[in-house]
């Protein structure tokens, strides 16, 4: 209450309550903040989504579907920026303003945290902007990017770090390089004390997006024709695919050798192949992950055993996917890897600042949840780094809430009342000061 | 050269259809290859296709395969928004102008950054115009509030909308002053750089603003943006004490054992205050020394931690800029069936197998330049 009154001489006491909100492309992660406690944060799918029978389910709904075939999804957030209001206002309705809305609140009453992607476009942030005021009436609001939120949690914890238990934890914390790699793109930004180093922020346009679509591909020149089962390959990827530590020997060890010849490897699997049941949408909605059977898929060609499933062996497409992140140019991208992003956003920076960076290297989003991700990284990374430099790369607990437990922890920080803006300023001044105050940031006080 | 004033438009598309076809005239022809003495087999003596026509080929192939990597469905279609199950909801007549125009709008992403390109671009040529776009953007809210604020007794309050449009401007103005920057820059590095365009709105500090960025900004950017020369340690006291770098840092970048050593009265980021690890015989080791870049100064750490946001497309990371390492590997490539090493190309259509099994199952539906 005094740094409020330090701010806003004139201002009402702020909300009580805070609705803290990840909008992502994929899904939402949304949960109250209240009385200096956050609640547990729901993830919700951002769409609205379409099966074969033509039924809708919009948001949280899809929990009722069963029948993931051919589902097609209309997404309001775009290269992850909320670009279809209409679409997004609807998800939003059902999930926290309707009535029967499971996580009902009354924004007249309750303080919006907005977590939004790094180099919006302005236009794109006037709009969230005028509809969180105008068309939803939130008492006090305030957009920040994503990653930076990430900075007001328990980082050492995350790494590990030794330090004797009753030491004060730093929030925001001091220095930490953040790697966000989400539904749409994947970016890096480097936060000093809760202020992200904009002119350092890069990003590869590579996100989980691509990677299914790219799988998809792949199983559809191979295999089966996927490309309308795109819910399906997802569930695939996130099953199946990992990242490589030796992307040569693992291609070596998939690969079918020359004609006429039965490589051993090829035919036992060597750890690489695994078989994938596929949903059959009458007793299996998902698909089944088990180990290759070097015999299965000839006998079932000479007719031996009557096969009711769909089967598909995975050799390559386990790592070449997720590949992608650290060699776009595979498919003609013209964009460096993941390390070469990371060394072309410390490029910018003093070189004072590496050691801190490197050695406090967060990634957070749904890729980070792929196997060996973390130790692909740190291996590229230190490739490429000065030989003195401590190269550490952690993904926290759960990477996919770990911006939303961020963002919570930032509502009950004192920087959120220096930050937030309420409905009344914006009548005030218009929605261009509030776009001036929320990109000019915390600021440096000294 | 005459061209007879046709200017050739680059494009991306190539049309590869029998008949005939507009070619870029890139040099003087000799007469004999527009009309050969030797009209037997004229159609096989004609040259392949040229490097330029493939590579132009591939890439348009490329750029439409990572469109439709891009997409969220594989066709296009519309989602109609269900109607509510209960039927109520908000009443839909209350929207504001701004809201309904947001809600009507189905401009795409790629609309949205057009949109902005093209505004970028208008305020590099036409800044009065581009300061009505930006006006128009960031309209106040309600016309009720905006004509309560004319009439309030606070005239201070007043200009702010006036001062917002300003200030949009020149910031539009800024922005564009910086990309060109940025574009000079990567022309000739070692070039000076163009001093920053003074802010033409200082008078309009008066109305409430946000904690103002400081006018330096280009300049801090920049200044960041130079390499840190590599000097080396200052003081023989300071190498020997920089040998315990092995160990993780716990919280301050790279801190030092010793800070009296290390002159740094940061307040920004507090120098490390816990006592030093215990000493090691091999502390005075000379080979095991290790240099410890300098820290920057507070100067440049607050030019960067207030340095305006870079746009969407100045954030994408591009080949060759810093980094480096791209560069020395070229891309790999990849059997276009079965995902190994694509050692082999198809001599019909150029695209990569890896071995004669591979190529024959391609062979059978590779469809070549006319179709043979």
């Amino acid at each position: 209450m005094v740094t409020n009154r330090k701010f806003r001489s004139a201002g009402p006491p702020p909300p009580a309550t805070t609705l803290v909100l990840d909008n992502g492309a994929d899904t939402i992660k949304a949960g109250f903040v209240a009385g200096g406690k956050a609640s547990e944060p729901r993830i919700i799918p951002n769409c609205i989504a379409r099966d074969r029978h033509k039924k809708l389910y919009v948001g949280s709904e899809l929990e009722r579907c069963r029948d993931f075939g051919e589902i097609a999804f209309r997404r309001p957030v775009e290269k992850g920026f909320i670009v279809n209001w209409e679409a997004q206002r609807e998800i939003w309705d059902r999930e926290f303003f309707d009535d029967t809305a499971p996580q009902e609140c009354d924004p007249s009453e309750t303080r919006l945290i907005l977590a939004e992607q790094p180099n919006s476009l302005p236009a794109l942030q006037t709009h969230c902007d005028q509809m969180v005021f105008e068309e939803f009436g939130f008492a006090s609001y305030y957009r920040g990017i994503g990653p930076s939120f990430n900075a007001y949690q328990d980082v050492q914890a995350v790494f590990r770090t030794p330090r004797e238990p009753d030491t004060p934890v730093e929030i925001p914390a001091e220095v930490i390089l953040l790697i966000d790699s989400g539904y749409s793109h994947t970016t890096v930004t480097p936060i000093l004390q809760g202020r992200p180093l904009h002119q350092a922020i890069r990003r590869l346009d590579v996100g989980g997006k691509l990677l299914t679509n790219y799988l998809t591909r792949l199983l559809s020149i191979r295999h089966f024709d996927m490309r309308n089962e795109t819910y399906i390959v997802n569930e695939m990827k996130e099953a199946v695919c990992y990242v490589s530590l030796d992307f040569k020997g693992d291609l070596e060890k998939s690969w079918k050798g020359t004609r006429g010849e039965r490589r051993e490897d090829y035919v036992n699997g060597a750890g690489v192949a695994k078989d994938y049941v596929l949903p059959d949408s009458h007793t299996r909605f998902h698909g089944i992950v088990r180990e290759y059977e070097p015999g299965a898929s000839s006998r079932a060609r000479k007719g031996a055993v009557v096969s009711t499933e769909d089967v598909l062996t995975l050799r390559n497409e386990r790592f070449a996917v997720p590949e992608l992140l650290f060699n776009p140019s595979d498919i003609g991208m013209r964009q460096p890897g993941l390390a070469d992003l990371v060394m072309q956003s410390l490029s910018v920076l003093p070189i004072g600042l590496w050691p801190g960076l490197l050695a406090n290297i967060v990634v957070v989003g749904g890729n980070a949840k792929l196997d060996n991700f973390i130790q692909r990284l740190q291996m590229e990374l230190l490739e490429r780094v000065p030989d003195e430099c401590v190269v550490r790369v952690a993904r926290p607990a759960d990477p996919i809430t770990s911006t939303w437990q961020g963002a919570a922890n930032f509502a009950m920080h004192e920087h959120v009342e220096q930050l937030a803006v309420t409905k009344r300023e914006y009548e005030e001044y218009g929605a261009g000061w509030v776009a001036r105050k929320f990109a000019a940031g915390l600021g440096v006080s000294s | 050269m005459n061209n007879f004033g046709v200017i050739e438009i680059a494009s991306t598309t190539t049309k590869s259809t029998p008949g005939w076809a507009y070619v870029p005239d890139t040099g003087p022809t000799l007469p004999a290859a527009l009309q050969p003495t030797n009209r037997k087999r004229a159609a096989r003596n004609q040259p392949a296709l040229s490097l330029s026509d493939l590579s132009a080929r591939e890439e348009t192939r490329i750029r439409k395969e990572l469109e439709a990597l891009d997409r969220d469905n594989p066709r296009d279609l519309s989602i109609p928004i269900p109607p509510k199950p209960g039927g109520s909801g908000r009443a839909q007549n209350k929207h504001t102008s701004n809201v309904r125009k947001i809600l009507q709008s189905q401009k795409t992403f790629a609309n949205h950054l057009d949109d902005y390109q093209a505004m970028l671009a208008l305020a590099e040529t036409n800044p009065a115009a581009a300061a009505a776009m930006n006006a128009a953007l960031a309209k106040p809210s309600t016309p009720t509030t905006a004509t309560a604020k004319s009439a309030s007794p606070a005239p201070t309050q007043s200009p702010s909308a006036a001062g917002g449009s300003k200030r949009s401007a020149a910031a539009a103005k800024r922005a564009a002053a910086k990309e060109k920057q940025e574009q000079e820059k990567e022309r000739k590095r070692p070039a000076k750089q163009q001093p920053p365009k003074p802010d033409p709105s200082p008078s309009t500090q008066d109305s409430p603003a946000p904690p103002a960025q400081p006018p330096v900004q280009n300049d801090g950017a920049t200044a960041a943006d130079v390499e840190m020369p590599d000097a080396p340690p200052a003081t023989g006291t300071n190498t020997s004490t920089t040998t315990t770098t092995t160990t993780p840092p716990a919280t301050a970048p790279q801190p030092q054992p010793q800070p009296q050593t290390y002159p740094r009265e940061s307040l920004i980021l507090p120098p490390y205050q816990k006592p030093p690890p215990r000493p090691h015989t091999g502390d005075n080791d000379p080979l095991l020394v290790s240099y410890v870049p300098p820290f920057p100064t507070d100067d440049e750490l607050r030019a960067l931690m207030t340095a305006p946001p870079l746009s969407y497309l100045e954030a994408r990371a591009k080949w060759g800029d810093g980094g480096g390492e791209e560069a020395r590997y070229p891309p790999r490539t990849f059997c276009a069936v079965c995902g190994y090493w694509g050692r082999v190309k198809c001599m019909r259509c150029g695209t990569r197998c890896c071995a004669l099994d591979c190529l024959t199952l391609h062979g059978e539906e590779c469809v070549g330049r006319f179709g043979g």
